[in-house]
């Protein structure tokens, strides 16, 4: 880094590339708000997310039977073994009415997943009892039972968005002080798009798959939001040394100059972070998969905005 | 050079540390790593508390800590968090109903005498209620035969539709149609309930004027009772109150949570000085197990505000273990595709980075098992991710030593600038990343915040390794002449025909 370094020629020139790279991330948005606004106009979901256990309430109870060749088993069958089953309820009270579960039958009949109305510990005690008896013997190590009642789910919602909004907030204010407004703008605009594509994704997954979000899934995004910021703001911080040193060049240069120089590093970045979370998608826990979709796809699409959009808006706002 | 052997001395001497550290302590895992059950209890405002302070959340929390210990479970913790909420967690196989149904219950005992002039009442109402509970015992227990010994009528109690549609009527009540018998008769005895309790004056003693509660098999009878030892001034004012109804006909009321449990008459014999000697017993036809939570509720104290049980988790200790193996495995192969990757495309520096990453990751345990912080799924998670930024940051300065070289600037001087030049972006990652853990952490929920701890320690140990772990072994390799090559660095290639006179430009 001395006075006399040439003007390098960057092998690579983003700025060629820029339109493209706008049309490839507006369409991305678009489909993704197209496919929140269905999610918000399907009646069976009306929220832009299909929103879990954590966020609606209620009990989840998983069930796994003890058994070689597992008898095969309907949905239909558990329901109307359910329907004669009455739940135990503390004086006075009515106790929820089990026609509303929603039962899933995984891994061929071995387990069984039922999502009922919110249960106290005696009544799922008595459920589990009940499925026991009926569609056992069960293992009971590989019972599980969640419940969540529904005002800590919306506690757990109000508590997500607001600490997104404040890492946001943060987030600004730190890249105002370290390097200016429009830095920080674009930033923010960068992690909104990840953050909204992300968001995309899972609405469709949800429509046509019937994936749910949980609080997992937020903290998936907080995490996208942050990994976003950290790979924009090592391009920014290279075009602000490309400020100081080359000066003559136009902003237009810079941008490319230095987006060629940290290009391999963001990509392999990317790659070194993808590749324990591809691990955890193929070998790890059902309950990490989708967690670890979600920060997979934030992170991809986090790379592609550090290098195709973050720099590429700059010229065009700083113009201004 | 004494600087970087310096530096060489604390990473070693923190390496032994940390195994040592880890090997004493070991990790702690939670509960949906090894099965348990976690119960979320709300304290809820009561009275003229609107809102649940600190002081008061702690005086639950006392009251709960003496009930789970009389509950004797293992290795059970409870937590609060944030303002208002508790967090129990029973790891194991252990049912979460009982603990469930004994934490959930405010415990307010109360003795209270009946009003004069309310004998009449009384006797109808509770003539009444004797006659539900035995029907509603007999629909609950199935087999009559399971009661050898006691004087119990022949047939099952019964009682007939109009019987129970009479006694409701006579009571002011709307017999709801469609309803079923149990839900008639718990209906019935609701209103006799809160027509006994309207018949009692105020509450004399409590049961803050306990001392001791213990529970032994009915003299008579199967069921259980729940003896009790009055402090002083308790047993002062239990003699005065029982010595006021003596002979009189009145009944003595012991009313647990809103409800009478039990009514008992005092015999003319106490007349003089009332039941002295400081100790009582509630009769009432209690099983086993409910005289046993009763028991435990009794000696842990009256919760001063009611709480819910707002969340139940368990997680089968054998789903637990799946998910802990799984995930260790998946995170253990992708780091060792990170390390391959790492030391192919950056040769020598690659490798030291590998080394200085191994590290990163035993002091990160390390810190786990000092602080402690319990390891979660998300915990996990998070713990991966910061691995995944602190490669970022050994690339970061590798791919700026590596453009040094290409400049044709020596070895040792690319090593510097590289690490220099790539300090900013470096700490301006790191410390967004930190932004992020503190607004999670301060403002998200359990789940959420174990993410953000062990994602905070990531990023703040990141820093120290990248800037000095994998510079001080850097550099102390490179005091060796033999290893002072720039090919160890980068392809020959890529680097700018020699110059005249620096024809060894690893020799700074």
């Amino acid at each position: 880094m001395t006075a006399m370094t040439p003007v390098p020629s960057p092998r690579f020139r983003i700025s060629r590339h820029r339109r493209l790279a706008w049309l490839v991330s507006a369409l991305a948005c678009g489909l993704s708000l197209l496919g929140l606004a269905l999610c918000w106009l399907n009646p069976s979901i009306h929220a832009p997310l299909r929103p879990g256990l954590d966020f609606t309430g209620g009990t989840q109870v998983q069930v796994e039977r003890d058994c070689a060749p597992c008898s095969p088993i309907t949905a239909l069958e558990i329901r109307q073994g359910l329907s004669s089953l009455t739940l135990p309820s503390p004086e006075g009270d009515r106790p929820p009415s089990l026609g509303s579960a929603s039962v899933q039958v995984l891994d061929g009949g071995r387990s069984l997943l039922l999502r009922l109305p919110a249960l106290d510990a005696d009544q799922s005690t008595a459920l589990v009892n009940d499925l026991a008896s009926k569609f056992g013997p069960l293992r009971s190590s590989g019972t599980s039972v969640n419940t969540i009642g529904p005002t800590l789910g919306s506690r757990l919602l109000q508590g997500s968005l607001i600490s997104l909004l404040v890492s946001f907030v943060g987030i600004s204010l730190y890249i105002s002080f370290r390097y200016s407004g429009i830095f920080a703008f674009l930033a923010l605009l960068c992690l909104a798009h990840d953050v909204l594509i992300t968001c995309g994704l899972f609405a469709w997954l949800g429509l046509l798959q019937g994936i749910e979000v949980d609080s997992l899934f937020a903290v998936s995004l907080i995490t996208i939001a942050g990994y976003s910021v950290n790979d924009t703001v090592v391009v920014y911080d290279r075009i602000r040394e490309q400020r100081r040193t080359l000066a003559a060049v136009s902003l237009l240069d810079q941008v490319d100059v230095a987006v060629d120089a940290t290009l391999t590093r963001s990509l392999y970045t990317s790659f070194t972070t993808l590749l324990p979370l591809v691990a955890l998608i193929f070998f790890g826990g059902s309950t990490l998969f989708w967690f670890a979709v979600a920060l997979t796809v934030g992170i991809a699409v986090g790379s592609w905005s550090s290098i195709g959009l973050a720099p590429t808006l700059l010229p065009v706002f700083s113009k201004r | 050079m004494g600087r970087q052997q310096g530096w060489f001395a604390l990473i070693l001497a923190l390496t032994i540390a940390s195994a040592a550290l880890l090997a004493s302590y070991g990790l702690q895992l939670g509960l949906d790593l090894r099965g348990g059950s976690q119960l979320t209890l709300q304290v809820m405002p009561a009275g003229a508390i609107t809102r649940v302070d600190a002081e008061q959340l702690e005086a639950v929390k006392d009251v709960l800590e003496r009930r789970i210990n009389g509950l004797g479970v293992a290795e059970s913790t409870l937590q609060s968090v944030g303002s208002d909420q508790l967090v129990l967690q029973l790891p194991g196989e252990q049912d979460p109903s009982q603990a469930a149904r004994v934490l959930g219950s405010t415990a307010l005992l109360e003795f209270r005498a009946q009003k004069p002039g309310t004998e009449k009442d009384m006797q109808g109402l509770l003539a009444l209620k004797r006659q539900a509970e035995s029907v509603l015992g007999a629909k609950r227990a199935p087999s009559p035969s399971a009661t050898p010994g006691v004087p119990a009528p022949p047939e099952p109690p019964s009682l007939s539709s109009e019987d129970l549609a009479k006694a409701l009527t006579s009571l002011g009540l709307q017999v709801p149609s469609g309803s079923s018998e149990t839900d008639q008769i718990e209906l019935l005895l609701k209103e006799t309930n809160r027509r006994i309790l309207a018949l009692y004056g105020p509450a004399l003693i409590t049961g803050k004027d306990l001392t001791s509660a213990g529970r032994q098999q009915q003299a008579t009878g199967t069921g259980w009772e729940v003896t009790l030892g009055f402090n002083r001034e308790g047993g002062e004012k239990f003699a005065a109150l029982t010595q006021s109804i003596a002979g009189t006909g009145r009944v003595l009321g012991i009313v647990l949570d809103g409800r009478s449990i039990s009514e008992a008459s005092v015999g003319e014999q106490f007349k003089l000085a009332g039941i002295t000697g400081g100790s009582a017993s509630i009769t009432g036809n209690f099983s086993a197990e409910e005289a046993r939570d009763l028991e435990v509720q009794l000696r842990g104290g009256s919760l001063p505000l009611p709480v819910k049980i707002v969340e139940v988790r368990t997680v089968g200790p054998s789903l637990g273990a799946e998910n802990i193996r799984s995930s260790l495995e998946a995170a253990l192969s992708g780091l060792a595709l990170v390390a391959v990757f790492m030391a192919v495309v950056y040769r020598l520096p690659g490798t030291v980075a590998v080394v200085a990453l191994s590290l990163y990751a035993l002091f990160n345990l390390a810190i786990y098992a000092l602080i402690p912080v319990t390891l979660t799924l998300p915990g996990i998670a998070g713990f991966i991710l910061s691995v995944g930024i602190a490669v970022d940051a050994n690339v970061l300065i590798f791919e700026r030593i590596k453009e040094e070289l290409r400049r044709g600037n020596t070895l040792i001087r690319s090593i510097d600038t590289g690490f220099s030049l790539a300090f900013s972006s470096i700490l301006d990652g790191h410390a967004t990343g930190l932004i992020s853990c503190a607004a999670l952490f301060f403002l998200g929920t359990g789940l959420v915040k174990g993410f953000a701890v062990t994602l905070a320690i990531g990023l703040l140990l990141s820093l120290f390794t990248a800037l000095t772990c994998t510079r001080t072994l850097l550099r102390l390799l490179m005091s060796y002449p033999a290893l002072r090559r720039p090919t160890y660095f980068l392809p020959a290639r890529q680097l700018p025909p020699a110059k005249p006179g620096a024809a060894h430009p690893g020799v700074a």
